[in-house]
């Protein structure tokens, strides 16, 4: 189990790292998640003992990284965002090397040792090639299959997948997940999709600050509590927005197409999705039918552009207008994906680019 | 320790550097001792050793340049201090495993006195106490070398460094010489390096305060002792100077004397910079 609590790290006037606690419980995947130069990287340093913290305390498995720094290194394999690798070795003397320095003494245990953390990362075949001439690929396992050695309860990856193929990835997202089975696991990305099917909980952190932590399921679930609901109801624009508009706890609702006498748009609910009655109601009674209604789901990606895009002060004030044009664009995705009306296709395209100029 | 150690001295002998600094260091000392001792007929084989100092200038830095600059430069160090190994560990390891290859030509050349032995007389006490001076003498030179490279990630830096430093020590004995000129210049000299050390102690407190406190409390001390008592200014500068000769202890042991103070200088010359290594290694992580 790591501990984290009240971390900061500063490299000279620069906070990498601002308060943040969390802890790791055992036995789950947990995913760190931030844009680049978000402090993922040095968080990972300093829990594994590379960097000191200038405030705060890392414990791990009991031992503090300070105090009893030894005890605490030997309960973890680390892998690096750059894979340590002595280029001049081959694949097994670097293994060997490695597990005698995570103190494994005995050479028929060290042997056993490499063979099994080898043949999990799938380098069997790679034994007495030169690190060297390896490819990246190779060398990101042979970090993997370093990080194993010792049998350390907790394994820090940074990064696992980064410049790997797509087929590569896959095997080392399917090796993460068979290490979650007996390790825990903390694995930084900047790749949601990998975040999202990999971990069991993330950590999403931004500006050096812990944005948001849960399941990926909570975090989506979080803002979706706070949700959008997009419509189409026939009838004049004005009738459609003023019968929209008496619904109480919907707010900012936009017109996000006219086609004919049909008027889509979206709207921000503050309670969940029960809204979706009292807004059909309400528009029937108005004497404009709806002709669709659903409410967004948002995924992972929605939850951590809304909570990473605050990043500097200057962005705040065009974040609060971008949020609903992000969810009309990520309505347009869920749209397509599960056949709704395509006038909703429209306005997705138009805000488009207006949110790439915000960013 | 022991892996890393392993690991290290592998590494030596894996790459060319082992072998050239042990072919360059041998075939200085077979040259001389080829011309003093086997074509002039000297017994006398510390002068061999005497006169083959100045290439540990040239080949040692290029023996400790990589050590931890290299590993910096990879990002390997990251591996070394994640693992469950101590600093002094990591810096032991990897100063024996530089010693191991300086040892191979100090090994060769015992087999020399041994050969003139077999045609004369010739002192094998002396030729073995002036061996292990010498060794000791090239063991200082690589533990500056070492901490040299835990200041930079370039390794060419890193020997050019140290070949300076080492050419400042080989060259102390004629620079002092220069300074035996009077009790002013010993005062304007010490006054230079507290103001560099206060300035230094200021930016490492952050204290503008502690800085000039401690330039103004030595200053008054140094102005004191320059009214006071002159001529100890001028021994403390020459005695500062002599400890910087970094290669002129040796000289008792080519005179034929067994002088325990330069092996404890050589030692505390050694202790000193792995000592510093080792907390170089330790602030980077605060940084």
């Amino acid at each position: 189990m790591i501990q984290v609590s009240h971390l900061t790290k500063r490299y000279g006037s620069h906070v990498a790292v601002d308060d943040i606690s969390f802890t790791v419980d055992d036995g789950c995947i947990y995913g760190l998640l931030g844009p680049n130069g978000a402090g993922k990287s040095t968080t990972m340093n300093v829990i594994t003992g590379y960097l000191s913290p200038t405030s705060g305390t890392v414990t791990i498995n009991g031992h503090d990284i300070q105090e009893e720094p030894q005890a605490a290194k030997a309960c973890i394999g680390y892998l690096p965002e750059l894979p340590p690798l002595y280029t001049d070795m081959t694949v097994r003397e670097y293994l060997n090397f490695v597990a005698e320095l995570k103190g494994v003494k005995k050479k028929a245990d060290r042997e056993a040792d490499v063979a099994k953390a080898s043949a999990r990362a799938g380098l069997q075949e790679m034994q007495t090639r030169l690190i060297r001439n390896l490819s990246k690929g190779y060398r990101q396992r042979v970090g993997v299959a370093a990080a194993l050695l010792g049998n350390p309860d907790i394994i820090i990856l940074d990064e696992p997948t980064v410049g790997l193929d797509p087929a590569q990835m896959i095997e080392i997202r399917a090796l993460i997940h068979d290490l979650g089975k007996t390790h825990t696991v903390i694995l930084s990305s900047h790749i949601l999709s990998e975040v999202q099917t990999v971990c069991d909980r993330v950590l999403i952190i931004s500006g050096g600050k812990l944005a948001a932590q849960g399941t990926p399921e909570e975090l989506a679930a979080r803002l979706a509590a706070k949700g959008v609901i997009s419509a189409t109801a026939q009838g004049s624009r004005e009738n459609v927005l003023k019968a929209a508009g008496s619904v109480p706890g919907l707010t900012d609702i936009r017109v996000t197409a006219e086609k004919g006498d049909e008027v889509s748009f979206t709207a921000s609910s503050t309670e969940g999705n029960n809204l979706r009655a009292a807004l059909s109601a309400a528009l029937a009674a108005a004497g404009c039918p709806v002709l669709s209604l659903s409410s967004q789901n948002l995924s992972l990606e929605d939850v951590f552009l809304q909570l990473t895009e605050n990043d500097s002060p200057a962005q705040e004030e065009a974040q609060q207008e971008q949020v609903p044009e992000q969810t009309t664009e990520s309505a347009a995705k869920d749209a397509s994906e599960t056949d709704l009306p395509s006038q909703q296709e429209t306005p997705a395209e138009e805000s488009a680019p207006d949110e790439k100029e915000g960013n | 320790m022991l892996a890393i150690f392993k690991r290290e001295t592998r590494s030596y002998f894996t790459s060319m550097i082992g072998y050239v600094v042990i072919a360059v260091i041998l075939a200085f000392i077979g040259l001389y001792y080829s011309a003093n001792c086997l074509i002039y007929g000297t017994s006398d084989f510390s002068i061999v050793l005497y006169s083959t100092t100045l290439v540990m200038l040239f080949v040692l830095p290029a023996l400790s340049m990589r050590s931890f600059a290299d590993e910096r430069r990879n990002k390997t160090d990251q591996l070394l201090l994640t693992s469950p190994v101590t600093i002094p560990q990591i810096v032991w390891g990897k100063y024996l495993a530089q010693l191991v290859v300086f040892a191979v030509p100090m090994v060769v050349a015992c087999i020399m006195p041994l050969i003139l032995k077999a045609f004369g007389t010739v002192s094998l006490t002396s030729a073995y106490a002036t061996l292990f001076a010498y060794f000791l003498l090239g063991a200082s030179c690589i533990a500056v070398g070492t901490f040299i490279s835990v200041l930079t990630e370039n390794q060419i830096i890193a020997y050019l460094a140290t070949f300076g430093v080492l050419l400042v020590a080989y060259l102390m004995e004629s620079v002092q010489s220069l300074f035996t000129s009077g009790n002013t210049l010993a005062f304007i000299v010490f006054c230079i390096v507290l103001a560099v050390a206060a300035v230094l102690i200021g930016l490492v407190c952050k204290s503008v305060t502690i800085g000039s406190g401690i330039f103004c409390g030595g200053a008054v001390v140094l102005i004191l002792l320059f009214q006071l008592r002159p001529a100890w200014l001028l021994t403390a500068f020459n005695r500062a100077l002599d400890a910087l000769a970094l290669f002129n202890p040796f000289e008792t042991f080519v005179g034929g004397m067994f002088s325990l103070s330069t092996i404890v200088y050589y030692v505390s010359v050694i202790g000193l910079f792995l000592f510093l290594t080792g907390q170089a290694l330790e602030r980077r992580r605060w940084n």
